[in-house]
């Protein structure tokens, strides 16, 4: 690794930017997810930042067994986090649906729509437990673009449909799997 | 002005913060993964009707039983360990790991079955048993 | 001033090449700053730059047409616009300068919060089409105390010229104009409680919303520059005058210093305020300052 890669992988790891994301969580995880910004546990001494734009962010927070109504939403919005970004799925829901396990309304675990790095498991985990997870998510995604191993390969749209921006990333590499999940034609339909 | 004495007295005080890989110590009743004891656990399969997630499995099989326990699936509410009357299982005072493969913390235990206990002889009639019959009938 | 000063100025000093590692500390002093006094410890010293090179190195959305070309000058415009505020400031005790380089040194302050501005209506996403409009308001608003403050400085003293200003000994109108200015700061900078354009998790980051890796990268330097500029002027106009070189950076330095760690104080005490209560506030307040530079300014003409 070059000196320049060096650097990044360093810089990358130190300075992980979240985006939260909630997949019809009943908020237990999203509350202790803000809790970890509070003065006992203090995210930002890792570099943290909430950031209120998946644009900005790195590492993309979901809570929530995926429902439905979030499966589109949750896949626009991973597409649109850019470059080097890793995924930690908080709580036991994304992992696996938890207790809403063949539910009607619930859409499988996460990692049926999107490639999830890290799983923080816990009814709601704990704020430390949390951002040990943050950590080691920020360690894959620097370990992770600096072997340029090909990555999350998704194209989604900007705001709103047939808009046709997507992340540069997607271009270079295999044609989106995840895009093209197949997805009940009668659950599409209902409203 | 009371925003400004607080965080006068912040700065004062020092921080709260715990550096990062420190962590609180849980308290002495936390629910975290549960553990399971094959010695104590006589297959009553308590544990998985209760179980409010499914995260429990309970096969059996020709003298033995599987008992598998995925801590992605549970939700710590301790149910289980409720229902357990051989107290085989109980819940670990620590948070559960992170993990980064899926199904990475998924337990399976195959135990063999203990031989059923002879059944105790038949209690002989006592003198109370007579009184009392009547007395439960009359009350009917 | 000749072509060769305002490279040196703009380039190396009190230009780019000091002016960045300066707005590198600033930033992490004022976080650290607010996170002690929220009783938590705050980010590493190097937290700045640990954020910017990441920044560099993310990919960035494929932007097409005019917008697209827009999109990406805007930050570049941002960041040399400050970089030449700061290198305008009169640091050293004989820096040159010419004469009406107050007025060009208030355009190239203004300059980043026009680009922010713009940035946000030609990345066409709603959200950067509100915090736009929220920053426009907002400057008008803050702008007319700051423009105020600092003509009254410049009038009472007879002079558009930075070196000059700083030069003469203070009179009592240019510690209410820099009282004034103290005041529109929280505003331009983003700050609590005038944070509104960048609310986040309101607007999803408003003018910023589209924007990813390194543009991001320079709008964040263009922020920090903008630190440095604006604490610079208010450093600049309450510094006494000395002819030593090394004390008038030192001095300079110090008194950012301590107008960010005042900043700060103010942005960890107050919550954010909404766009009505923001205006109002500024309009009164330029109302009271008008009045009273106004009449001092004839006052003080009336007795000389």
């Amino acid at each position: 690794m070059n000196l320049w890669n060096r650097l990044m992988c360093y810089c990358r790891r130190r300075s992980p930017w979240l985006f939260h994301m909630n997949a019809g969580s009943c908020n237990g995880c999203d509350i202790e997810l803000i809790a970890s910004l509070t003065p006992r546990y203090d995210a930002e001494q890792l570099g943290v930042r909430l950031e209120g734009s998946p644009r900005h962010a790195d590492i993309l927070c979901i809570t929530g067994p995926v429902t439905h109504n979030s499966v589109q939403a949750i896949k626009t919005v991973y597409g649109q986090v850019c470059g080097p970004k890793a995924v930690v799925a908080i709580g036991s829901c994304p992992a696996t649906t938890n207790v809403f396990i063949d539910s009607r309304t619930v859409d499988g675990p996460l990692n049926k729509h999107i490639p999830v790095d890290v799983f923080v498991p816990g009814c709601p985990p704990r704020p430390d437990a949390i951002i040990l997870g943050v950590a080691k998510a920020a360690e894959i995604l620097a370990n992770r673009a600096a072997l340029k191993l090909p990555v999350e390969p998704v194209a989604m749209p900007l705001v709103g449909p047939g808009c046709g921006d997507a992340c540069a990333c997607a271009a270079a590499t295999a044609p989106a799997t995840v895009a093209s999940a197949p997805v009940p034609a009668a659950r599409e339909a209902q409203p | 002005m009371n925003i400004l004495t607080m965080l006068w007295n912040n700065l004062r005080g020092g921080s709260r913060t715990m550096l990062f890989p420190a962590r609180p110590k849980v308290s002495k009743g936390y629910r975290g993964l549960v553990r399971f004891d094959p010695a104590l656990c006589s297959g009553c399969a308590i544990c998985k009707f209760r179980c409010t997630a499914r995260a429990i499995d309970f096969k059996s099989g020709k003298g033995t039983f599987t008992w598998s326990y995925d801590p992605g699936q549970c939700t710590f509410c301790g149910r289980c360990v409720e229902g357990c009357k051989t107290h085989a299982l109980s819940q670990e005072a620590e948070c559960p790991p992170v993990y980064v493969t899926i199904g990475a913390l998924k337990k399976a235990y195959t135990v063999a079955r203990k031989p059923a206990p002879k059944p105790a002889p038949a209690a002989p009639p006592g003198p109370a048993s007579p009184e009392a019959n009547p007395a439960t009938g009359g009350a009917q | 001033m000749n072509l060769t000063t305002a490279l040196a100025r703009f380039l190396i000093f009190p230009g780019l090449l000091f002016a960045v590692p300066v707005a590198w500390f600033f930033l992490w002093v004022e976080r650290k700053a607010v996170a002690l006094m929220q009783g938590r410890i705050g980010p590493p010293f190097m937290q700045p730059v640990y954020d910017f090179v990441k920044l560099l190195g993310k990919d960035t959305p494929p932007r097409s047409g005019v917008a697209g070309l827009l999109m990406r000058m805007w930050p570049l415009i941002a960041v040399s616009a400050a970089a030449g505020a700061v290198g305008l400031l009169p640091v050293l005790p004989s820096s040159g300068g010419f004469e009406g380089d107050l007025i060009l040194l208030l355009a190239l302050l203004e300059l980043p919060s026009m680009c922010i501005i713009a940035a946000g209506f030609s990345s066409r996403s709603i959200f950067g089409e509100i915090g736009s409009a929220r920053e426009a308001v907002l400057s008008v608003a803050y702008n007319v105390v700051f423009l105020l403050a600092i003509v009254s400085i410049a009038a009472s003293q007879h002079t558009f010229r930075l070196e000059a200003l700083a030069q003469l000994p203070a009179s009592p109108l240019r510690w209410l104009g820099v009282l004034a200015i103290l005041v529109c700061l929280p505003a331009k900078l983003h700050l609590n409680p005038f944070s509104l354009p960048n609310a986040e998790q309101e607007i999803y980051s408003g003018p910023m919303t589209e924007y990813a890796g390194p543009e991001l990268a320079m709008w964040e330097l263009s922020h920090g520059l903008e630190w440095v500029a604006a604490t610079g002027l208010v450093a600049t106009l309450a510094a006494p005058h000395v002819t030593f070189v090394w004390l008038a950076i030192l001095l300079f330095v110090a008194l950012s210093f301590a107008v960010v760690l005042l900043l700060s104080v103010v942005a960890a005490a107050t919550a954010r305020l909404a766009i009505d209560t923001t205006v109002r506030f500024y309009w009164q307040c330029s109302l009271i300052f008008a009045v009273l530079a106004v009449s001092s300014a004839l006052f003080m003409r009336l007795l000389s």
